[in-house]
């Protein structure tokens, strides 16, 4: 899996903990690495549905961490325990990403 | 030509009326490229909001999640992953995560939506010293912020 989730409600609100497993690699890493910068790859974008309602929308430049982790909450008041939550990146190259897990 | 410019015309009003409605995904990326090239944090505000005045208040923001030195300067231990996080009791509509230490300025950008709770938790890599910067627009059109100077002891560029 390609990145990992974990879920729980809690009073109301369902607190999100995610890491997507990826190299993240600058312009200038690549340029270290291969002399070429655009051989750059990290994740440009990350969703989370649940239920098919997108709860979390983000997109991202390469300064996030090597293999990061994202934390996020939202409202749990039209979800319960068992829901599934799904998460999806998108990286540079276009390769996607996916994870799923049930509220706890 | 003149029906070809008006077709064009109304498709390009009706795009605009409709995409702030949708709640598709949205890619700032792809809406605002020059917010990711803008080398400086100012320009990449600038890129992003069209702006770069902002309200220091109601935004919370922690870095590195260690005591603060001297009151102003937080100490990372490791550039390659520097915990950031920042919280906001603002309605929002957007938030956007910027920093000075890199090549590059923007972060990340998030968009806000009905079943957010705006308290968010990231990790990011800076390869020197320099500033973190949240900027959260508001539903009321201003812009709200706060900033976190980070001190690195390891760059987390060189990977």
């Amino acid at each position: 899996m390609s990145i990992r989730v974990k879920a729980k409600l809690k009073k109301g609100v369902v607190n999100v903990k995610a890491m997507a497993k990826h190299k993240m690699m600058t312009y200038n890493q690549a340029e270290k690495k291969t002399g070429n910068r655009d051989d750059a790859n990290f994740i440009t974008h990350i969703t989370a549905t649940c239920n098919g309602n997108v709860v979390y929308d983000m997109s991202t430049s390469q300064f996030l961490s090597k293999n990061p982790i994202v934390k996020f909450k939202f409202k749990g008041d039209e979800f319960k325990k068992g829901d599934k939550l799904e998460m999806t990146w998108v990286d540079r190259k276009g390769k996607t990403g996916k994870g799923k897990t049930k509220i706890k | 030509m003149q029906r070809r410019k008006f077709l064009s015309l109304t498709l390009g009003a009706l795009a605009l009326a409709v995409a702030p409605a949708s709640v598709r995904a949205e890619d700032f990326r792809k809406l605002k490229p020059n917010v990711w090239t803008a080398h400086k944090m100012e320009d990449a505000i600038m890129a992003m909001y069209g702006t770069t005045t902002t309200i220091e208040e109601g935004v919370k923001l922690t870095a590195a999640n260690v005591a603060f030195d001297s009151g102003t300067t937080a100490t990372a231990a490791n550039g390659g992953a520097i915990p950031v996080d920042f919280s906001t009791k603002i309605d929002a509509k957007t938030i956007a995560v910027f920093q000075d230490a890199n090549p590059e300025s923007a972060v990340c950008v998030y968009s806000v939506n009905k079943y957010s709770v705006n308290d968010y938790s990231i990790k990011i890599k800076m390869g020197n010293p320099g500033t973190v910067k949240v900027v959260v627009e508001g539903t009321d059109g201003k812009l709200y912020s706060a900033t976190q100077k980070l001190n690195v002891a390891k760059g987390g560029c060189e990977g």
